[in-house]
């Protein structure tokens, strides 16, 4: 079954009438990582929030696991889509601790299981002993591995990334990047991965799309499996 | 907008916190539609007369009131801000917070206090016929007069101006100021050429604050008995109670108030400099000598007639009757003082948060709804009152027939005696100050955390109360003080609202005053100001906390 499939998707914000997305179809299957390349403005982080619920598109259709969420008489709140997400400055809530954060997204579960979760994404991310600290209290790469602990939690159909090492110096990428997808497919976890950066999409994903700027004509090719290139 | 993003706007956005944002709306609205609406019925008798002889009168007062009040405001708000952001001089650093104090003195307190002192038993005649043997003419100490409320309004006023114009100049002018040195200019040049342009829109913003302030007035206009619209608004209703005139004549101020929007656009226009976030603070010149010495005796000229004359001179006066005001009666006043005032705040909180949350996703109409709720600071609590009342009394007459159902008696004024007019019109007044202190608590933390709460299974509610309402609690703190200090000041607003025999700490001074009785009323006067120094503290602090 296809975890994500997108038909003709169109966007454009508000008061603007050239789209930011125009006519696009994609669709990925379970375990797959998808690399989304393209220069800023392209429109990358506007298609995860579509996807997410966080923007509602102007044409097309979005599925989750086989049901609508996205469509021309449908529109699920973000809340009720079983997607998980990771921020680009990772959001975590600055009023709680980290145990406090990965509970938070866990508040459908049993009682008594949810801090057998907690351990178990915090083993994940190799973060066992920090539970108690505050995200000030951690650096870069912790706070980013708490994201990545506290979106994996709620057990998303679909998780997806919003340039995830961007706020990361260049040294600790490499070893966060092989450990990332390492992780994601231990979880067996469908993802996709906004980014600026070739190598990224080269050590992490399955296959990736490139996205061009408007008018422009854009091809990459890319050492992966298959690469598909978008262009409006 | 068209129907396809109408649908987009109903599946996405729309909810519970958009229903009662509107309830907000219209609560704000409906007064406001119904005096502009009285323009269209058919006059009265009593309106030819007010217009054929009387209101001509009334506006030249009110906009030479309004043009002499704004111009010397300006130039003293400016010149301080001036002083306090670019130059080092002795007592500079108490100063630049002293000078925010008169702003604690609502200018009806002032305005008393003024004329008692200039008046033949004041201090000031007393003082010099006793140690000086010195007659001064009566003429010159006379205050109640267009000029004398001019010189009370720019007193007391012109800190709006100095506030807006000294942030602006510490952190955005100093690029701007060092290259003007090191183009050979001199101080003064440098101050004409270069730091009044780039401030112009810092000074129409202070400035047109004071506007709304002494369009709103009617404590000082009154007690010095300066006829202007909105006296004529009190006296047409309390005088001649004739309602109908009276929405006509604040119809007519509302007219002012839209043309001074758009001058005020157009002063602003095409001056929206391109300010950059990397602006350094500016580096202050140490004064010596002479210079240091006049700013010092400006700064202190200012500060001592601005506040601690008057403070000092109520104080004294608070002395002598301590044992006859402070007492059980006192504890009423305050307490309901306080009741109505925290019901008030609260009232406004409540619809400040959930307006600003649904503004903040910047969905479609969000823009005209923030705009709505800040309108009320804008029209002066006279004219809202006016509106209020009349929009009571009408629900007063439809609800009539439920009245007589219940068997509360024939066509009674139930809605139009109640406290509910009072807190309503505190509401719509003072909505703007709850709103933007929510606003900027809001647009601080941003929107990822509310997202990033949605993304992990919570509703928008379930999310105010676990994400947004942690975050924006210091907002809310500060947005509760101002509020309440705002709404403890407020005059017109509660004289014509408040239910019969229902006083606050304004209208008790106001009240009192006018009886002559000047010594009664510095005790609930120094309440006021207490209070107010309070949220002029919490302005400070905020202040702080920014810089940091």
């Amino acid at each position: 079954m296809k975890i994500i499939s997108i038909h003709n998707l169109t966007f454009s914000f508000p008061k603007t009438s050239i789209p930011v997305i125009e006519d696009f179809s994609f669709s990925m299957g379970e375990g797959e990582i998808v690399g989304i390349l393209g220069q800023s403005g392209s429109g990358k982080s506007t298609l995860l929030r579509l996807i997410s619920g966080l923007e509602i598109p102007k044409a097309g259709s979005i599925k989750i696991a086989g049901s609508e969420v996205a469509g021309k008489k449908t529109f699920v709140q973000p809340e009720d889509r079983g997607v998980g997400m990771v921020f680009q400055d990772y959001a975590l809530f600055p009023h709680m601790s980290v145990k406090e954060n990965l509970l938070f997204g866990l508040s459908r579960l049993l009682r008594k299981e949810r801090n057998p979760r907690v351990q178990e994404m915090l083993e994940l991310v190799q973060m066992t002993d920090f539970e108690k600290r505050y995200p000030h209290q951690l650096s870069g790469g912790q706070q980013q591995r708490i994201a990545l602990a506290r979106a994996l939690a709620p057990k998303p159909k679909l998780l997806l990334m919003d340039e995830p090492f961007s706020n990361l110096d260049a040294n600790l990428k490499g070893s966060i990047r092989n450990e990332l997808r390492e992780i994601l497919k231990r979880a067996n976890m469908t993802c996709m991965m906004v980014t600026h950066d070739k190598e990224d999409v080269e050590a992490i994903c399955d296959r990736s799309i490139v996205f061009g700027k408007h008018g422009e004509k854009q091809s990459e090719v890319l050492d992966n499996e298959s690469s598909l290139t978008y262009v409006r | 907008m068209n129907t396809e993003s109408v649908k987009q706007f109903f599946r996405k956005d729309f909810n519970g916190w958009w229903l009662v944002s509107l309830m907000g709306a219209a609560m704000i609205l409906l007064p406001i539609l119904f005096i502009f609406f009285s323009i269209f019925q058919e006059p009265n008798e009593n309106w030819f007369q007010i217009r054929e002889y009387l209101l001509k009168n009334y506006a030249a007062n009110t906009i030479i009131l309004v043009v002499l009040t704004g111009v010397l405001t300006a130039a003293s708000g400016v010149s301080l801000a001036w002083l306090i952001a670019a130059y080092d001089f002795p007592m500079r650093r108490f100063f630049s917070w002293g000078l925010i104090l008169p702003l604690a003195i609502p200018p009806y307190i002032a305005a008393y206090t003024y004329r008692t002192m200039l008046s033949y038993t004041g201090v000031v005649q007393v003082t010099l016929r006793n140690q000086f043997d010195y007659l001064i003419n009566p003429e010159w100490l006379s205050i109640s007069s267009l000029r004398g409320a001019v010189f009370i309004f720019t007193l007391f006023l012109f800190p709006y101006v100095y506030i807006i114009c000294r942030a602006f100049l510490e952190n955005q002018s100093s690029s701007f100021l060092e290259n003007a040195r090191l183009l050979g200019r001199k101080p003064f040049s440098i101050f004409v050429r270069i730091i009044l342009p780039l401030s112009r829109p810092a000074i129409v913003a202070g400035a047109v604050l004071v506007i709304y302030e002494v369009l709103s007035d009617y404590g000082v206009t009154s007690y010095f008995g300066i006829h202007t619209i909105t006296t004529a608004i009190f006296q047409t209703w309390f005088g001649m109670y004739d309602a109908d005139s009276a929405m006509r004549l604040a119809a007519w101020l509302m007219v002012i108030i839209v043309g001074l929007f758009f001058i005020e656009k157009l002063l602003r226009q095409g001056r929206r400099y391109n300010i950059s976030s990397k602006a350094r603070p500016l580096v202050r010149q140490k004064l010596k000598g002479f210079p240091a010495a006049a700013a010092v005796i400006y700064c202190s000229v200012i500060f001592l007639l601005g506040f601690f004359i008057p403070v000092v001179q109520l104080l004294a006066w608070s002395r002598l009757t301590f044992t006859k005001v402070w007492n059980d009666t006192f504890f009423t006043l305050l307490n309901q003082t306080v009741f109505v005032g925290m019901l008030s705040t609260a009232l406004i909180l409540l619809f400040a948060v959930i307006i600003a949350n649904v503004t903040r996703s910047h969905s479609s109409g969000a823009y005209i709804l923030s705009k709505l709720a800040t309108t009320g600071y804008s029209i002066p609590g006279a004219i809202i009152a006016i509106g209020v009342l009349a929009l009571f009394i009408e629900l007063d007459s439809l609800l009539a027939p439920f009245y007589s159902y219940m068997g509360w008696g024939k066509a009674p004024l139930i809605l139009s005696l109640s406290l509910a007019m009072l807190v309503i019109g505190y509401t719509i007044r003072f909505m703007a100050t709850g709103f933007n202190a929510v606003e900027i608590g809001f647009e601080k933390i941003g929107t990822k955390y509310t997202e990033a709460s949605r993304m992990l299974g919570f509703g928008v509610t379930k999310t105010f109360f676990k994400i947004d309402l942690p975050l924006i609690k210091g907002a809310l703190f500060s947005g509760f003080i101002l509020t309440f200090v705002e709404i403890i000041k407020e005059l017109p607003l509660a004289l014509l609202l408040r239910p019969f025999n229902f006083d606050t700490l304004a209208t008790k001074t106001y009240q009192y005053a006018k009886d002559e009785m000047i010594f009664e009323a510095s005790i609930p006067s120094l309440m006021i100001i207490i209070i107010s120094v309070l949220s002029v503290a919490v302005f400070q602090m905020i202040d702080k906390k920014v810089k940091k």
